[in-house]
């Protein structure tokens, strides 16, 4: 889905590190998962917040994917994209916790 | 006898557990292993409380539909307790069913912020080495067609690993005892006997 030339499987060892420092973010960064959340819940009184973290995914999606994959377009589609950034920031708040590493593994292990 | 309290708070949602230590397991004085109460206060709604029995069935409610919700497009749980049902991608319908006779059940409406909050406070209370909960049988009314997407990698496995692995044990083992039969030493043999 990245634009890269280069086509290599990520070992498990980084699969690891990389749920460890997205878990670390989301713990961070929680206070504004939950505010996105909260703007598009009431979307006709606060709609500010949602529709800029849209645009600016929608940016970097433009920027760091391979726009012409299938499923790089269904993520760049308004319509379409709604519930996967939904689910995707749902599964961040709910992996704040100390056990967050475990549970983010097996919600991706699941999908 | 004065009673111990822990509150586990995330943004609009707080969760207070009452309870005493179970001295005769040689507990801490601040510990709480017999919860007498607990309450759960969602900001702008009303407050739910309870007794321990009630406890663990709400955050297994809780967790078995933040998986669903995550997992399939129409997440729903009931159970005698507690049902939960989305109203859509953004609301959550609450329905808190009282054990008492002609008690009307409290419904609520959550959206994604304050369920990710409850989930956080239920997440805190299960990691805190202060507070010990025993886990409860719950009975509930998931979909069936849900339960088979949970179980079904698991059953698939509990089907087909124990006889792959007693057929490659067999094999192995007989393997052990293998006789390759050679015509050229037979011949030999015969010659040696019948000259």
């Amino acid at each position: 889905m990245r634009k890269a030339y280069v086509n290599n499987n990520i070992k498990l060892n980084e699969f690891d590190a990389l749920i460890r420092i997205t878990v670390e973010m989301s713990k961070y960064l929680y206070p504004y998962i939950r505010e996105i959340l909260k703007s598009k819940e009431d979307i006709e009184e606060n709609p500010v917040i949602w529709n800029d973290f849209n645009k600016r995914f929608i940016e970097l999606i433009n920027e760091r994917f391979n726009i012409d994959s299938i499923r790089v377009k269904k993520l760049l589609n308004q319509a379409e994209n709604n519930e996967i950034i939904i689910k995707s920031l749902l599964i961040l708040s709910f992996c704040i916790s100390n056990k967050g590493y475990q549970k983010l593994k097996n919600f991706l292990y699941d999908f | 006898m004065i009673q111990n309290k822990l509150s586990f708070h995330q943004s609009s949602a707080s969760l207070e557990i009452i309870g005493l230590p179970d001295y005769s397991n040689n507990e801490n004085k601040d510990q709480i292993s017999i919860i007498s109460k607990w309450k759960l206060t969602i900001v702008d709604k009303p407050l739910i409380e309870g007794k321990i029995e009630h406890l663990g069935p709400i955050m297994d409610a809780f967790y078995i539909y933040s998986n669903l919700l995550i997992k399939n497009e129409i997440p729903i749980y009931e159970s005698k307790l507690i049902d939960i049902k989305a109203d859509n991608l953004h609301i959550h319908n609450i329905v808190l069913k009282s054990s008492k006779p002609n008690v009307k059940p409290l419904v609520l409406k959550i959206g994604n912020s304050l369920l990710s909050d409850t989930i956080n406070c239920f997440d805190q209370l299960n990691e805190s080495p202060k507070v010990r909960i025993k886990k409860t049988d719950i009975t509930t009314n998931i979909p069936k067609n849900l339960r088979f997407g949970f179980y079904k990698k698991v059953k698939f496995f509990n089907i087909f690993i124990p006889p792959f692995i007693a057929i490659c044990s067999l094999i192995l083992f007989s393997s052990s005892f293998i006789y390759f039969y050679s015509p050229f030493e037979n011949i030999d043999k015969k010659e040696q006997i019948n000259p």
